[in-house]
């Protein structure tokens, strides 16, 4: 295709040259020529910059862009040639026979004198080796706590075997300029033959021994993979681009969430949200750990989680539901370096406990997880081909779905605090309308307190009643003679008046409202005056 | 040691079987004897270890359940990697998860050759009503892989522990006849007494 544009330009240059010999004067055919030509000359991508011919007709931007791609996906070919899992274990089988010379290196009894080594955690006379690298500070701080578990839980003579041997493998493991490989089979051999010669000791089954012989290569494990890990963990150049590659395209399907996966957690969950958060914080923390042990340990605390995760979604913690989730953990934490991760517990630990047992378990679906990772397409989404490179591209973003998107997470918090808002909010209310009942409420009960206590008082009422109220009858009475006098004064000045007068006062008299039953004396004389009228 | 005088054994079964034959059930049913439609459970049915005694013998089975879905059949692999023995489910109701597991059964054996013994379990013949694989037509299929066959209902708790016996004690027999010690650890068995040829290859290392 490029060839052919690219050719096409050339013709369309000749052609060109030999028009504008011939007939110079046609001005508008050439304009049109060399529009179509400058179209040609632009860069393929159509990012509006000119293309060169050496760049495969791409500006010097796409052109950097499309070798960066390139080299991606050799890198990534690459890693799935190098780290494929079956491939591994294929090695692993064909190197059988051929390690056992090395083995007998490493149970070669050391050179040092048997004197040398009086206690376990003497260290060795440096007699011996030029080479030899000087232990870092975790494998020191390992080797503590190997010979403190040795000589607090074996005997002295057991302890000391024991340490005497792996010393003498660990001194070995450095020296030896081996690579990982090959030094994998040569640590796994050893761990076998350790725990055949342990295995036999009577001494384990006397009731005196608190351990068993798992007990004590595990803390061998932990010791000879945590002076593995400086020389082997990653060391190889391929290993660390491979499990950059692997984090790269993890990185490009981030958008293959939840939904896509299949899983049954619940987001809206509080719960759930902790507990894959704990989960992809333990995956993650996988690689600070040194020793094998270790490892698994996060490795497992995370699946543990995950099946909380589910429980707490209240989906059944079968294996199908498990992967899925473990995957979607996978993408979401990207975890760092976990190709090498992966392979260096596969060389360093007991092999028994990648065979059998929980953290085996655990370890397998880590490894299906990442299969899956490195393998996975358009069909395994059962999806279109091109939709799905879209998608990883960056091209187009998937559809926004409950489950399919990634940042719903934030939107879950705010659904939720909506909710609570929406909730708080309506308790206010209510609380409001339970005031107003309230306030009515008391409202009308002072109202019939009072009658009720009008009621009362005027049934049993109190001296201080009667006595207000005799005063007030006897202001009144003396109003009342006032008022007598005063007409009998006028009814003697002249007749007539009175009415007038009597008139007149009636209405600023004051009228105390008490009893309608109550007779006033007032009253009484203004209604005899009226009458005498 | 002696093989013939071995009474504990360890054993990884794996479970195999399309997506809602019942697989996950049938663990719990056999370990916890619990059965529930949702099959809600406090405990992984991902993971499961029993002890199961067959005769004077006594054997630890760590049986790992597997994502049944058809986007992870490709791993498959990796499970059964190193297992003694596996069980491969399917619904005696649905003749497409029969044809799934001819299709594992083929695969095992490209795969692991004659290293474990497979357990062939129709499910769910409480709903023999709507039975669409015939008994003799998944026995005769059995027999001609050298395969067990075993019928089972998780819901009624029916055949399920025989199964588990049955498998048992092939895988018993299988590692009394083989030569290694134990298939966990026959990699690396013979090492010790062994005088390879490559000492200048190693010297060269070292």
């Amino acid at each position: 295709m490029k060839e052919l544009s690219l050719r096409r330009t050339k013709r369309v240059v000749n052609t060109q040259r030999v028009m504008s010999d011939k007939h110079g004067e046609e001005d508008e055919s050439k304009k049109a020529k060399m529009h179509l030509k400058a179209n040609d000359l632009l860069c393929v991508n159509g990012c509006g910059f000119y293309g060169t011919p050496q760049w495969e007709n791409r500006c010097s931007k796409c052109w950097r862009a499309h070798q960066n791609e390139l080299k991606k996906s050799q890198d990534f070919a690459k890693n799935k040639s190098l780290l494929s899992f079956d491939q591994f274990q294929e090695r692993r089988k064909s190197t059988t026979e051929s390690k056992s010379r090395g083995i007998k290196n490493l149970f070669k009894t050391s050179p040092i004198p048997e004197s040398g080594t009086s206690s376990p955690t003497s260290t060795s006379p440096s007699s011996t080796p030029t080479r030899r690298r000087d232990l870092s500070p975790d494998s020191l701080e390992a080797r503590k706590q190997f010979s403190d578990f040795l000589v607090a839980n074996l005997s002295t003579a057991m302890a000391q075997e024991i340490a005497r041997s792996v010393k003498n493998a660990v001194n070995k493991i450095s020296e030896m300029r081996l690579n990982s490989e090959d030094m994998s089979d040569l640590v796994i051999s050893y761990y076998q033959y350790l725990g055949d010669r342990i295995g036999v000791h009577s001494y384990f089954n006397s009731p005196d021994c608190k351990v068993k012989v798992e007990d004590v290569m595990d803390q061998v494990e932990k010791y000879i993979s945590t002076c593995c890990y400086s020389m082997f963990f990653c060391a190889s150049h391929d290993e660390e681009v491979a499990d950059m590659s692997l984090q790269d395209r993890i990185r490009s399907l981030h958008w293959v969430t939840a939904g896509f996966l299949e899983t049954k957690l619940v987001f809206k969950k509080q719960n759930v949200r902790d507990k894959i958060d704990e989960a992809i914080t333990e995956l993650i923390e996988i690689n600070a750990k040194k020793s094998a042990f270790e490892k698994l340990d996060c490795l497992t605390r995370s699946c543990k989680a995950i099946f909380e995760a589910l429980k707490e979604s209240e989906s059944s913690t079968s294996a199908d539901e498990f992967l899925p989730t473990l995957i979607y953990i996978l993408f979401r934490g990207n975890p760092p370096l976990i190709q090498s991760n992966v392979k260096f517990i596969s060389r360093f630990a007991v092999p028994a406990r990648l065979m059998s047992g929980e953290a085996a378990y655990f370890f397998t679906n880590l490894s299906c997880a990442l299969e899956f990772a490195r393998n996975m397409n358009h069909e395994s989404l059962q999806m279109e081909k091109a939709e799905f490179e879209a998608y990883t591209s960056g091209h187009m973003a998937p559809p926004l779905s409950v489950l399919n998107s990634a940042c719903n997470q934030a939107m879950y918090v705010l659904e939720g605090t909506i909710e609570t808002i929406v909730t708080v909010a309506k308790k206010a209310e209510d609380l409001v309308k339970n005031l107003t009942g309230v306030d009515k409420k008391s409202d009308d009960d002072l109202e019939k307190m009072l009658v009720l206590i009008k009621e009362t008082v005027d049934i049993f009422p109190t001296d201080e009643y009667i006595q207000m109220k005799e005063s007030i009858f006897a202001e009144e009475q003396e109003t009342a003679d006032l008022l007598v006098s005063l007409s009998r004064q006028s009814s003697e000045s002249g007749r007539g008046t009175l009415s007038t007068s009597a008139d007149n006062t009636q209405p600023s008299t004051p009228q105390p409202q008490l009893d309608p039953s109550f007779e006033s004396p007032l009253a009484a004389v203004l209604k005899e005056a009226a009458d005498s009228n | 040691m002696s093989s013939v005088e071995r009474k504990e054994f360890k054993f990884k079964v794996v479970l195999l079987g399309e997506g809602c034959v019942g697989k996950s059930s049938l663990v719990l049913r056999f370990v916890e004897n619990k059965f529930s439609t949702r099959h809600l459970s406090t405990i992984q049915a991902s993971f499961q270890n029993k002890t199961v005694q067959v005769d004077d013998c006594k054997a630890e089975l760590h049986i790992w359940d597997t994502a049944g879905q058809e986007k992870y059949h490709a791993l498959g692999p990796i499970y059964y990697r190193g297992s003694n023995g596996v069980l491969l489910v399917f619904d005696i109701t649905d003749q497409r998860s029969f044809q799934k597991v001819k299709n594992w059964v083929l695969e095992i054996k490209t795969c692991l050759g004659k290293t474990t013994e497979i357990l062939i379990v129709g499910n769910k013949i409480d709903l023999d009503d709507e039975r669409q694989v015939s008994r003799q037509e998944a026995e005769a299929y059995a027999e001609s892989e050298g395969a067990l066959y075993m019928e089972t209902s998780a819901q009624e708790n029916r055949g399920i522990s025989e199964a588990f016996e049955a498998l048992t004690e092939k895988m018993i027999q299988h590692s009394r006849t083989t030569t290694s010690e134990a298939p966990l650890s026959n990699r690396s068995i013979r090492l010790i007494d062994e005088e390879p040829l490559e000492e200048s290859r190693r010297k060269k290392c070292c």
